[in-house]
């Protein structure tokens, strides 16, 4: 807990001057084994020296020397790696497996059922999403974790969507417990006006249809609150029916007021034109946020963060799951489950989400209530309604399922949805994109 | 302007002298204003590029106004690198790896240019082939197969991998640009040089390498920048601080998930940029100096 | 020294049969000299690269879940894709024309420095230079920043000149025409180099010899610089084609294959199915698409490079 009594600036700071080697080799007098993992290398370096603190910790308790290594989401490092691993069957012992990186490795991994069943009794299950990226045949695969975990509701400017639109998101989701009142009126039909209201106003909505994460994100939720799927569970191609019909055609009126350079957009597009004051609303987690308050503090303090808005099938907000998966080649099964037990436990995990500003998203349901979220400024409150609370009747969801793993990973990296978007933007008709699409579906059903 | 620019850099023949002077004079003024032209497109990005370096977080978050100039220049930028430690490693780091790359690359390239193309065995073209069709793999598929060799020497997080990869990325261009120079010396020298009882690898050293000297610099120029940009590998096998490079040290550090540190990065470049440019432009001058002596010696 | 050497060999006509004899003699050992020479190549190239090679070939001819031989299933598969068949037109565009455009370039900006004099080329060396020697990883960054869609640099200007700004990387045409010039850009001077080297190790006694006997710049280029450059131009282009037709940081970082896939090249299209989406087989064969017709290309200009080299050897 330390670390939050550091001034935001300066965790800032820490982030990029950071002295952290990110590498702990922790020997204990006595050893009785070694575990070698890698993990996520944090967004802000607090995050990382949380983690080494805690592994540390269990490496005294059992005796048992940890090497870690935090490995980088920059230019994908973690993902390289883990599939040279995987190929060469050699490796670390435990790995860290961002969204689709858990089943897409399912055949390298060694089941987790034991520590899943002791993590229900201590912290309950995970969330749907969760169950569908990592239970193969009934079996868990990989352990849920917090460690890079993200939602990706919205993030507004609280004085142009009022200003504009006339939308006091303040006093729609407030941040106090209980129902927020604005809650049922936050729709895709409501967006789409406030949307239309900024874009005039000059402060369009930086919604991306690109072909980058953020972009596949912000697609999926929209997407599956019409209840459109593009591939069903059972790995057919659904995208002539009529909620995917439903959702082009909202689809189809809303590109039309995002920014006209929104299909070159990539996951720092939308940060920036957040933080450079040309967007009223993005969907993103608080790093966008976290980034104006130092670079653009006028900006910063004017951000809040709220849940996307419902279509006729429900709330949806896009997550980021990551997962702490055990390769079969592992030379040290036992410990590096025991560690990752400890790790998941929710004092651990409570630790370090407020070491990450509240970035790190748990993917368990019992674990929305912690205090970082209440407690993190400017303006007071504006993290409160960033994970999903009970009343905001939403549920997380992964851009691309319910399609099986093997056909959702590549919805979701190839873009298909945002893609889909932005060939309505160039002014493609609704049926050559179902069409451009159908094609496209075809192609990642391989077996 | 540029294919006129060669016409009148080509142009010579002329009768009387003094017209031949005045030709000569155009063609020189008009090398340098095509040069300057050249010299302007190229350098548009990385004058924005050091443009951005010196600005502040603050001012380069805002997006406004002219963004070409710096509006409250600062160095803080450099400062903050320069004091991080870990970016001081990935510079000696990458140093290091691109000297070692160089010498062995080059005596490795040398070599067998010599020998492939001077002496020869059975199946030496194939072979020099098949070395350069190695590059039809690219190192973005080459890296799963190439973790396991890696592993196997035990040099995974270690970055001394990359003194032994580089060369596999440099030595068969080098060897190849060496077989085309070696290849346009003519026969006679290396007769003469066995009848005065000269070995091989003398004949090597104080035939073949002063006059292939362009060549041998220019690829020596050519393996370094190889090492001193890669991304690929150290990007896969390298994974704590005190063993990363340049490259991936200042992507690694200062993109963080969707939060790019825009001026350091910028600031990175920058300074990535200088010692090649500095080495470079003295190397050549040397060479050439070298080359003129000997030209006009015969 | 090349002609005091040369005219030495000149006197030494006569006893060139009693050489040959010696030189027959020679052969055994010279071949195990050759052997020893090209040893420590054979060595770390057959060492690192051959099995990773020849496991990459392999990994493009097995199913998704690498439990079975398909042979060439997948770069069937792949031809019938419409979003692969718009790859390899991009792929294509992309490294050819950048390659023919930085051979053109590099051709001239060697020739003109070549033509000033010596004392004066250290600080244009230098500026050309600064393309190549930055990193491409962080100067495409920095090009990233001229193209962002919300704040281009470029537009700015535009903007001030009164033209309506680009959406640089937004629409397909310009932002095909973006990857290229970042590409020409970096490796421009790469060409300079190598021609410039080249140039510089012609003899100038050619060329005086040349204009004594009244040959024009034209006859000049065709019968001196050309033919004595000709090796280094081929195997630099060829190496370029390889390179530029596995780039893959440029394309990565200004638009990941957006927008709609319009530019998106082998390798970028490659890691997405390969590395991101757990395809790895699927996305070696993209990789590798094109290692026929490469090296088809490369086995007659590296013959073509081995032959010149025999014939001025003979």
């Amino acid at each position: 807990m330390r670390s939050t009594t550091l001034s935001r600036r300066r965790a800032l700071k820490l982030g990029v001057a950071a002295t952290a080697l990110p590498l702990v080799h922790i020997r204990t007098a006595g050893a009785a084994g070694s575990v070698s993992i890698v993990f996520f290398d944090a967004w802000v370096q607090a995050g990382n020296t949380a983690m080494k603190k805690q592994v540390a910790a269990w490496s005294e308790k059992n005796k048992v020397e940890v090497k870690a290594d935090f490995l980088s989401t920059a230019n994908n490092q973690i993902v390289i790696t883990e599939n040279a691993e995987a190929q060469a069957g050699a490796g670390h012992d435990a790995y860290s497996f961002a969204t689709w990186e858990a089943p897409t490795h399912l055949d390298y991994l060694e089941p987790m059922d034991d520590v899943m069943a002791r993590l229900a009794t201590t912290i309950g299950p995970p969330n749907d999403m969760a169950a569908y990226l990592a239970k193969s045949k009934g079996h868990w695969m990989a352990v849920p974790s917090s460690s890079g975990g993200q939602l990706k509701g919205c993030v507004g400017r609280i004085s142009i969507l009022k200003q504009a639109a006339g939308l006091d998101v303040m006093e729609m989701f407030p941040a106090a417990p209980g129902a927020s009142p604005g809650v049922d009126g936050w729709t895709w039909e409501a967006l789409l006006k406030a949307a239309e209201a900024c874009s005039k106003a000059g402060k369009p909505f930086g919604i991306g249809l690109g072909t980058t994460g953020d972009s596949s994100d912000s697609a999926g939720c929209l997407f599956a609150s019409f209840g459109a799927e593009l591939v069903n569970a059972k790995g057919e191609i659904a995208v002539r029916s009529d909620a995917v019909r439903q959702a082009l055609e909202y689809a189809q009126r809303l590109v039309k007021f995002l920014p006209p350079n929104a299909v070159g957009y990539d996951d720092a597009s939308n940060n920036r034109a957040l933080i450079s004051g040309q967007a009223a609303l993005i969907f993103n987690p608080p790093s966008a946020w976290a980034v104006a308050t130092h670079d653009a503090p006028a900006v910063g303090a004017d951000c809040w963060h709220f849940p996307p808005p419902a279509g006729p099938k429900g709330r949806f907000v896009s997550a980021v799951e990551y997962f702490w998966g055990v390769w079969k080649f592992a030379r040290n099964k036992t410990a590096a489950k025991d560690l990752i037990e400890y790790l998941s436990q929710r004092e651990q995990v409570e630790e370090r989400c407020a070491a990450t500003m509240g970035y790190d998203m748990p993917p368990y349901p019992s674990m929305m209530d912690f205090n970082v979220w209440a407690d993190e400024t400017p303006p007071k409150g504006t993290l409160y309604n960033y994970p999903i609370r009970p009343w905001h009747k939403a549920e997380a969801h992964i851009s691309g399922a319910p399609a099986p793993p093997a056909i959702g990973v590549q919805m979701y990296n190839r873009g298909t949805m945002p893609t889909m978007m932005a060939k309505l933007k160039s002014g493609e008709s609704i049926a050559n994109v179902v069409g451009w699409a159908e094609n496209e579906l075809e192609g990642f059903l391989r077996g | 302007m540029s294919a006129a620019g060669i016409a009148t850099g080509m142009a010579v023949p002329a009768r009387r002298p003094s017209r031949m002077e005045r030709h000569r004079r155009w063609a020189l003024w008009g090398s340098y204003a095509a040069l300057a032209l050249f010299v302007f497109v190229f350098l548009v990005p990385p004058f924005y590029v050091l443009m951005t370096s010196l600005k502040s977080d603050q001012e380069i978050a805002a997006q406004a106004g002219n963004p070409w100039f710096v509006h409250h220049p600062t160095l803080q930028n450099f400062i903050d690198l320069l004091s991080m430690p870990n970016f001081r490693g990935y510079f000696i780091n990458s140093v290091m790896v691109a000297l070692v790359t160089v010498a062995v690359s080059m005596v490795i390239s040398v070599l067998a240019a010599f020998g492939l193309v001077r002496l020869g065995f059975k199946g030496s073209a194939t072979l020099a082939s098949g070395v350069f069709l190695t590059y039809l793999i690219p190192d973005s598929l080459l890296f799963i197969p190439l973790f396991q060799v890696i592993r196997s020497l035990g040099l995974i997080n270690n970055v001394w991998c990359l003194a032994l990869l580089y060369p596999t990325l440099a030595v068969p261009f080098c060897t190849w640009i060496m077989i085309g120079y070696f290849g346009s010396i003519p026969k006679e020298l290396d007769e003469v040089a066995l009848i005065d009882g000269a070995g091989y690898l003398r004949m090597l050293w104080s035939i073949f390498i002063p006059v292939a000297l362009p060549g041998i610099i220019a690829a020596t120029i050519f393996a370094f920048t190889v090492s001193w940009g890669e991304f690929l590998y150290p990007l896969a096998y390298l994974y704590s601080s005190d063993q990363k490079v340049l490259t991936v040290g200042i992507a690694g550090d200062l993109i963080r998930g969707d939060v790019f540190q825009w001026g350091k990065i910028m600031a990175g470049c920058v300074m990535a940029a200088a010692p090649p440019i500095v080495i470079y432009a003295f190397l050549m001058d040397y060479y050439i100096a070298g080359l003129t002596a000997g030209a006009t010696k015969g | 020294m090349v002609d005091g050497t040369r005219e030495l060999a000149m006197a030494a006509e006569p006893p060139r049969a009693a050489a040959c004899r010696r030189w027959r003699r020679l052969l055994h050992r010279r071949s195990t000299v050759a052997l020893l020479m090209c040893l420590p190549m054979i060595l770390l190239i057959g060492g690192l690269v051959l099995y990773p090679a020849l496991y990459a070939l392999y990994l493009s001819m097995l199913n998704r879940r690498m439990t079975a031989f398909v042979g060439l299933g997948n770069f069937l598969f792949l031809l019938h894709r419409l979003t692969f068949q718009q790859v390899i037109f991009q792929s294509s565009l992309f490294a050819i024309s950048a390659v023919l455009l930085k051979a053109f370039f590099g051709f001239i900006l060697a020739h003109l420095m070549h033509n000033i004099p010596n004392r004066h080329q250290r600080i244009w060396r230098g500026l050309l230079l600064v393309p190549w020697v930055i990193p491409l990883a962080l100067s495409t960054l920095g090009w990233w920043w001229l193209f962002d869609p919300s704040y281009s640099a470029f537009n700015y200007v535009l903007k001030d000149l009164g033209f309506t700004p680009v959406p640089w990387l937004g629409v397909a045409w310009p932002a095909r025409l973006c990857m290229i010039a970042v590409n020409v850009w970096f490796g421009t001077s790469f060409f300079m180099i190598m021609y410039l080297a080249a140039l510089k190790s012609v003899p100038e006694q050619l060329y005086e010899a040349a204009a004594i006997d009244g040959a024009g710049a034209i006859q000049k280029m065709l019968y001196i610089t050309l033919p004595m450059i000709r090796n280094i131009i081929s195997v630099t282009v060829l190496y370029s084609l390889i390179v530029t037709f596995a780039n893959f940081d440029i394309v990565r970082i200004l638009t990941n294959g957006g927008p709609e896939d319009s530019t998106h090249v082998f390798a970028t299209y490659a890691f997405q199915v390969g590395i991101q989406s757990g395809d790895v087989p699927l996305g070696a064969s993209v990789s590798l698409f094109m290692f026929p017709l490469l090296a088809v290309f490369a086995y007659f200009v590296l013959r073509n490079v081995t032959r010149r080299g025999k014939e001025m050897a003979v």
